[in-house]
């Protein structure tokens, strides 16, 4: 009893590399992920998108998936800048004070008509004066493109003042009761839990269509998220500062405010930099289900089978989007 | 100025902290509660400024009973130095000084910012008391050494006029040249403003050199207590090692529990 006689290296029980365990459950992990691909027709991509790799090559005809891209390249090209509108539509229409880098021309129209007396096929064709601003359709994607960023400025603007509250009480050293800390915590999941665009299309029913949907979807889906980045930053502070500080009978907004802040600050910029940038990537999005912005433009436009249009917008949001981590980018480096 | 009568602290873990402390620091003394780490001197340190709670005992602050109500009016005369200096980072050396004010702001103007001018002039005072100069006014706190944090520190510590200055450690991450400059700072500062202190250290020569009186703790205990001229090497082999040798320093405390094993109080750090 307890005097075994420890074993010689050579007799030392060394375990095997793979156990019968380990691939019992590697065969039913691949089963399992087997039926789930078959679902999911992750086979039926393999094949289609070898078929369209097999005809770009020469191998093959046609290919489903090849043609499919040919038609929307065809379509998207080329892209529409210009807007031509007819002037007797227009309301207000100011002859001597055009619209800047616009000019007049007249267009030529050919109709046929049946005429009612020969009872035969007739072309009539007829000139209209129209206003042609060769960069018209450009400027209205960038504007709304610019509405779009703003929606995101103001969502995340939403964001942060919802945030701070919720991350004080939500933080475990300043919650003022247990409770609160809990509720501050669910509160912040609930809202991250809510996607955007749902919240969006519900927020449309109840705004209408525009902006303000697309604002508070965006704040208070990330509200959650900065709320508990904030939060979790409070509870990790150093703690030595504060210490000193409530030593000296200073109360917690205070302690907060000298000890706490200070030292959050670089990463909370951070994390709102991050925000801003995912919400104006978001925001072009959420315009889908008409929540304002560039978004909406884009769904109406698809919808009219315009996609000349639609590629000029794709145009501007990936220029913005592509501007913004470069600018993004730079930011951060100085900020750290 | 300060007393302790009976005073015990464990903490939740069971470790105990504190064993039925009692003693008493008169006004202007530079008392030195010297211990190995985990004897229980943080601890005795903290308890004055509210940062601990006592588990049983009481203590006394200028003749009055600390109670949970007059906690807060104790804070503001009882200043503390701290072993890491804590001092924020990336707020300028004078923001930190004024810190040590917090109490007597609104919080509004605090949250903002503004503190009255006189109060400005009266940290710019300090400042140049530590040995600062007028270039590290608006340095981040951050930037400056270790020396210069712990002066920082100091500065932060006498803004409020405080009566009792409790110092924990605050030479334990300085090399000794620095560690001696810092502690005659607070010995001449503390003497100036008529201020008591208790400074907890765990260095024999430096002790010897700026105490005016010594308390000995092993293992949250007190087992010394007395002039720095009666440190001898039996006392000092108590305070650190807990063991008893042939002098008795402390009859009314029995041999057990001066000779805790490590374990007890390795915990608690």
């Amino acid at each position: 009893m307890g005097a075994e006689v420890p074993a010689q290296p050579d007799q030392w029980r060394l375990k095997p590399a793979y156990s019968v365990r380990t691939l019992v459950l590697l065969l039913a992990a691949s089963v399992l992920l087997a039926f789930s691909a078959h679902r999911t027709e992750i086979d039926r991509m393999l094949v289609l998108s070898g078929e369209a790799v097999a005809a770009a090559a020469g191998h093959r005809e046609t290919s489903q998936v090849l043609k499919g891209l040919r038609r929307i390249a065809t379509d998207l090209f080329p892209l529409q800048f210009s807007e031509t509108r007819e002037i007797a539509r227009l309301e207000n229409f100011d002859r001597d004070h055009l619209p800047p880098f616009s000019y007049l021309a007249s267009q030529e129209t050919r109709e046929s008509r049946l005429n009612s007396d020969t009872m035969a096929m007739e072309e009539t064709t007829m000139a209209r004066e129209v206003l042609v601003q060769p960069v018209g359709y450009l400027g209205h994607a960038i504007l709304l493109m610019l509405q779009t960023i703003e929606i995101a400025f103001w969502g995340t603007v939403l964001a942060v003042l919802l945030a701070v509250p919720l991350a004080i009480l939500g933080a475990r050293n300043f919650t003022p009761h247990p409770a609160i800390y809990h509720g501050s915590r669910t509160v912040c999941s609930f809202l991250r839990a809510m996607p955007e665009l749902i919240s969006a299309l519900f927020l449309v029913l109840a705004f209408g269509f525009g902006p303000i949907a697309g604002v508070l979807a965006l704040g208070l889906h990330t509200a959650g998220v900065l709320g508990k980045f904030f939060a979790d930053d409070v509870e990790n502070a150093d703690r030595g500062p504060q210490d000193a500080l409530r030593s000296t009978g200073a109360n917690r907004l205070k302690v907060l405010g000298y000890a706490v802040f200070p030292q959050v600050l670089p990463s909370y910029l951070a994390y709102i930099q991050y925000i801003l940038e995912r919400n104006i990537r978001t925001a072009t999005v959420i315009g889908i289900v008409g929540a304002g912005g560039i978004g909406q433009e884009l769904k109406g436009r698809f919808e009219m089978f315009n996609f000349s249009h639609v590629s000029t917008i794709l145009l501007v949001i990936f220029i913005t989007v592509m501007t913004l981590e470069y600018l993004t980018g730079r930011l951060r480096g100085r900020l750290l | 100025m300060v007393r302790f009568e009976a005073v015990s602290k464990h903490f939740p873990d069971c470790t105990q902290a504190l064993k039925s402390v009692s003693l008493e620091v008169p006004k202007g003394e530079f008392c030195v509660v010297l211990g190995p780490s985990g004897a229980g001197k943080s601890t005795l340190l903290r308890l004055l400024n509210g940062l601990v709670a006592p588990s049983e005992g009481e203590f006394y602050f200028a003749g009055e009973r600390v109670t949970r109500r007059n906690l807060r009016s104790v804070q503001k005369r009882v200043a503390m130095i701290h072993q890491s200096f804590n001092l924020v980072q990336r707020l300028p050396v004078i923001s930190n000084v004024l810190s040590g004010m917090l109490p007597a702001i609104s919080t509004p103007r605090a949250l903002l910012g503004v503190f009255p001018a006189e109060l400005q002039r009266k940290a710019c005072r300090l400042i140049d008391r530590v040995g600062l100069g007028e270039e590290h006014v608006y340095r981040r706190a951050g930037d400056l050494s270790g020396g210069q944090q712990q002066r920082v520190g100091i500065a932060r510590a006498f803004i409020g006029d405080p009566l009792v200055v409790l110092a924990d450690e605050p030479v334990a991450s300085l090399d000794p040249r620095i560690s001696r400059s810092i502690l005659s700072l607070l010995k001449e500062a503390s003497r100036e403003q008529d201020a008591t202190v208790l400074c907890s250290l765990h260095q024999v020569d430096l002790t010897r050199e700026f105490a005016d009186r010594v308390i000995g703790m092993h293992a949250g205990r007190v087992v010394f207590d007395g002039g720095v001229e009666e440190l001898t090497d039996e006392v000092l082999s108590v305070i650190y090692d807990g063991t008893r040798t042939k002098t008795e320093v402390r009859p009314d405390i029995p041999y057990a529990a001066c000779a805790l094993p490590f374990a007890a109080y390795q915990r608690a750090s």
